[in-house]
């Protein structure tokens, strides 16, 4: 427990003094002339806190992203093989708290080497970015590591439908037009 | 109520009263708060707050969610301490399931909760700041706040609605740099508040703004059951936090700073003076850091037993609090939230009355309000 | 005067235009060179108050961390063009309930009212100013202070609450400070002994020293009420935006909205020029005489010009800079800063400039001290005399002027609205609880 000073308590003579020279504004004006002064000299990475201007120039400037951020959805393929690593289970549709993903599977013979195994498969995926909240529940119910929440993160379209994902805009992304300086 | 108000009575000098809605677009009501004032001239002589513009229903929505599903609502209540939410969810349903958290988990929790505390905070004093007619302030609290996001973003995957707690732990466990860039943050951010309490904490405008503007004596923030900040401004010795450690809280040294006149100045003092508070908070988490997992075992599907519990912790506006009420399926029968900006926003019309409009709004930027919090 | 009147001379080539002689100059010294001028300084100001807002971004930007606008041109320094395209093109919305007549004309009267003042402003020396009325500073003052109408007129005929009170705070605002302003002043003009703009800045080049030496309360409190009468921030409260969401301009947009910044702009611009002319000099810098006879009169008048332009660019940047640093005043407290401070504090300022002055005259003109000796019809301070001028104004000046006003609004601190207003407040609901009129 700690009480902040406050006002309560009389002025002394120093503060008196202070306040007489406008020393109060002249300490204000005087952190930001050395901004403004620095801004003039100083390198300028952007997002770096210790320099005097923090900007980053967004679309001439690619944002770090970092590895773990929950970005634009993507169903994830077989390296060996390229086939999808969905397994049509619909467990990210159940853990999805907005329904946004609906799973299009039917039953299929599926020959694997001698054997004829009567298997799920995905047939659509519509994934609804538009309702979509990023949090990453889908990804971790997922059991083959299928869907994936990835690092882009520009997600922006010209009409409603456009936020309606369908199976192969989740395979390969959408394309971007990247600004450059 | 408020026809009472935008009905105009006469007054000395032939003059009306004058209805001003204030809101629900209007730059410093914080969100989509409509403040109804009756003006005399410019003094505020009556006021009523209408709410519900950003109602969402998510004591409802929860009825239909599974435990799981519902954490990631508890980011959107109070958006920007998304973080402290999360923890208030998660922290009740592990009573409820009666569920051991591991320590090491604790402790990274503590830590994101005292950033979050500490970014709120930052993001009031910008606002604050800002409505009082100090731009600058804005601007330098959202460079810090950055530092703060991209950490959260290395860590939980997000910025600002982080989901970043699961029942049980957390998901993922400290990424490499994680203890340098926590460290790095912790080395500038005692500089930095420095710097805004220069530009602040002294000006002779600033303290003519703040000094004596809604004033909230320490009785009636009780009646009012304020809490947070608010509360402590007026001289109330009451943080959730030392009053019922949760999480690791009971392990570390902090204080817990108080005001005496409860006027806006004091709740910003108040508000400076945590962020140290939290500095602190995490300097001695990072030293204690417990190795070990960082998620209990927690069943696929979470079933509490029949039961119901109260869960609250100290959010950086206030006690945010869950009620949950268990049937034994894997949803919720009922949740109830005790969003501390709802509580808070009362105090607005006490506040208020007798100032004038531009006190309205440093008095609404005091209370600190988050209108998804408000509006649940 | 007949060293003020030869300021009006026209440069020889605009009297060669018109072939006239000297003395017989009327065409060239009162009808070409005149609307040569004003075509030059109406561009010019009009650019430079168009990149004022520029500078403004970006020094606001550099002291808060950011870059400002980049993307228009190199740096983004064809943005004000761009503004300026967008604000014309932009369509143009009167509110179906406003006064459409004076909705138009609010925001011309506000922005010719500041243009006007440009006319009398000495922008440099011999041919560089425009016109030289003897009773120039009561001229910027009364016009400069007409551009308050646009803006009560713009408020009350956008019929809109926010609007209506931006206008009521800027004429009480800026009828409060224009008095404040005034007042600062006369301590100059004790010393100048005249109100031709030209005059002064000729009064403090015989001096030797720039005014605001001799009047460092004067300037402060001109400072502070040119910060009020251009309602510029901590006194931006016609157009709070935090408050009033923007004042008298919030229903304004487009062109309109356009011509009321550029009034606030070239506002700041009069305000500056008006300060620099009284107290800081004007356009004479030592070393201009030198530069006169060796270079010659052209370059002379250019650098003249130039130091003006300095000097105005230096208080401007001092307006921005406190823009972004300090908070806003709240009304009552600007009214109180401007009523309980400033203008008594202008009156002290007088009344002992004026004491210091008589105490100096030489004992034949009723004086003590002989600090000022007349010379070519000028009082003119000596060596000594401008000591005693500077330490009198600032050791004693200042501090007599602080413990009076102290001491004066110390007792009026008593005086407690806040505790007034709840009083009333609970009268009132008294009796509406008793269902009778609020009003007596």
């Amino acid at each position: 427990m700690a009480a902040v000073t406050t006002t309560g308590q009389k002025r002394s003579i120093g503060q008196i003094i202070k306040r007489l020279l406008l020393l109060d504004l002249i300490e204000g004006l005087f952190l930001t002339f050395k901004y403004n002064v620095r801004a003039l000299y100083e390198p300028r990475d952007g997002g770096n806190p210790n320099q005097a201007i923090y900007t980053e120039q967004y679309p001439l400037e690619r944002p770090r992203v970092s590895e773990r951020f929950r970005g634009a959805p993507r169903l994830n393929l077989d390296p060996e093989n390229g086939s999808t690593l969905c397994i049509a289970c619909d467990l990210c549709a159940l853990a999805c708290p907005v329904d946004c993903i609906e799973v299009g599977s039917i039953r299929r013979e599926v020959r694997d080497g001698e054997k004829v195994n009567k298997k799920k498969v995905l047939t659509t995926f519509i994934f609804d970015t538009s309702r979509c909240m990023f949090c990453n529940l889908c990804s971790e119910a997922c059991p083959t590591d299928c869907l994936e929440l990835t690092q882009s993160f520009e997600l922006a379209v010209y009409h409603r439908s456009g936020f309606r994902w369908d199976r192969e805009m989740l395979e390969k992304g959408i394309n971007y037009v990247r600004y450059t300086k | 109520m408020q026809e009472e108000i935008t009905k105009p009575r006469e007054t000395l000098l032939d003059a009306e009263e004058m209805a001003l809605n204030m809101g629900p677009q209007h730059p410093s009501t914080h969100g989509v708060l409509r403040v109804l004032l009756k003006l005399d001239g410019e003094t505020v002589i009556d006021l009523d707050c209408d709410i519900g513009f950003l109602h969402r229903g998510v004591e409802k929505i929860a009825e239909q969610d599974t435990y799981a599903m519902i954490t990631p609502y508890w980011d959107r209540l109070d958006y920007v301490a998304a973080v402290s939410g999360d923890l208030c969810y998660v922290e009740g349903v592990e009573k409820l399931l009666q569920v051991e958290v591991p320590r090491r988990a604790e402790y990274l929790r503590v830590i994101l909760t005292e950033l979050q505390r500490i970014a709120s905070h930052l993001l009031w004093l910008g606002t604050h700041a800002i409505d009082i007619g100090a731009v600058t302030v804005l601007l330098y609290c959202f460079r810090e706040r950055e530092e703060i996001l991209k950490i959260f973003e290395d860590f939980i995957g997000a910025r600002l609605t982080a989901h970043a707690f699961r029942i049980g732990g957390l998901w993922w466990d400290v990424y490499p740099e994680f203890e340098t860039r926590v460290r790095d943050f912790l080395k500038i951010i005692p500089d930095r508040i420095t710097e805004y309490e220069t530009l602040l904490n002294t000006n002779r405008i600033w303290l003519s703004r703040t000094v004596g503007i809604g004033v909230l004596p320490a009785e009636e923030a009780i009646n009012l059951s304020l809490t947070g900040p608010v509360l402590r401004g007026s001289g109330v010795n009451y943080d959730v936090r030392k009053a019922q450690p949760y999480s690791a809280y009971a392990d570390f040294d902090f204080e817990v700073p108080l005001g005496e006149n409860g006027d806006t100045y004091d709740r910003y003092l108040i508000r400076m003076e945590e962020m140290r508070q939290s500095v602190r908070i995490i300097e001695q988490a990072l030293d204690g850091l417990p190795e070990g997992p960082v998620m209990a075992k927690v069943p696929k599907v979470i079933k509490p037993p029949v039961g119901e519990i109260y869960h609250s912790i100290e959010a950086p506006k206030g006690e945010l609090g869950v009620y949950l009420v268990s049937d034994g399926t894997g949803k919720p029968y009922r949740m109830r939230i005790r969003p501390p900006a709802y509580i808070n926003l009362q105090s607005l019309k006490r506040m208020a009355i007798g100032h004038l409009v531009a006190d309205v709004v440093a008095i609404i930027g005091t209370i600190d309000i988050v209108l998804g919090e408000v509006d649940r | 005067m007949p060293e003020i009147l030869a300021l009006l001379i026209a440069p020889d080539w605009v009297r060669s235009l018109t072939g006239e002689r000297p003395p017989n100059v009327f065409w060239a010294e009162y009808i070409v060179w005149p609307l040569i001028q004003i075509v030059i300084v109406l561009f010019v100001v009009l650019t430079v108050v168009a990149y004022l807002v520029y500078f403004e971004r970006k020094i606001s930007a550099f002291i808060q961390a950011r870059l400002g606008p980049m993307r228009v041109g190199p740096w983004g320094i064809l943005q004000p063009a761009a503004d300026g395209l967008k604000l014309l093109l932009k369509e143009d919305i009167i509110p179906i309930k406003a006064d459409k007549l004076v909705f138009s004309i609010a925001p011309i009267i506000s922005v010719v009212s500041t243009l006007v003042v440009l006319a009398v402003i000495p922008w440099g020396a011999a041919w560089a100013t425009i016109a030289n009325v003897n009773i120039g500073l009561l001229f910027v003052l009364a016009v400069s202070s007409v551009s308050v109408l646009g803006l009560v007129l713009a408020g009350w005929s956008s019929n809109s609450k926010y609007s209506l009170l931006g206008a009521l705070r800027s004429s009480a605002q800026m009828v409060s400070y224009e008095v404040g302003m005034g007042l600062s002043i006369i301590g100059a003009l004790i010393f100048a002994r005249t109100l031709s703009l030209s005059g002064i800045v000729e009064a403090q080049r015989a001096d030797g020293l720039p005014y605001f030496l001799f009047q460092p309360l004067g300037f402060l409190i001109y400072l502070i009420s040119a910060l009020g009468e251009t309602n510029r921030a901590p006194f931006d409260l016609p157009e709070a935006e935090s408050e009033l969401v923007a004042g008298y301009h919030t229903e304004y947009s487009g062109f309109r909205w356009a011509l009321f910044f550029m009034a606030e702009y070239t506002a700041m611009l009069v305000t500056s020029a008006v300060a620099v002319t009284v107290f800081l000099g004007g356009w004479y810098f030592p070393g201009l005489d030198w530069i006169k006879s060796n270079w010659g009169p052209n370059i002379y008048v250019l650098l003249s010009v130039a130091a003006f332009a300095g000097k105005i660019a230096v208080l401007i940047y001092a307006y921005m800079w406190f823009r972004w640093t300090w908070p806003r005043y709240r009304y009552d407290q600007l009214m109180e800063l401007g009523w309980k401070w400033l203008i008594p504090a202008g009156l002290a300022n007088v009344v002992l400039t004026g004491v210091w002055y008589v105490l100096a005259l030489p004992e034949a003109q009723g004086g003590v001290f002989g600090f000022v000796k007349q010379t070519a019809g000028r009082y003119v301070p000596t060596g000594y005399g401008k000591i005693y001028f500077i330490l009198t104004g600032f050791i004693i000046t200042i501090p007599l002027s602080w413990a009076l006003l102290a001491t004066i609004n110390r007792r009026s601190r008593d005086f407690n609205l806040h505790d007034q207003r709840q009083l009333q407040i609970k009268l009132r609901s008294e009796r509406i609880k008793r269902n009778e009129p609020v009003a007596e």
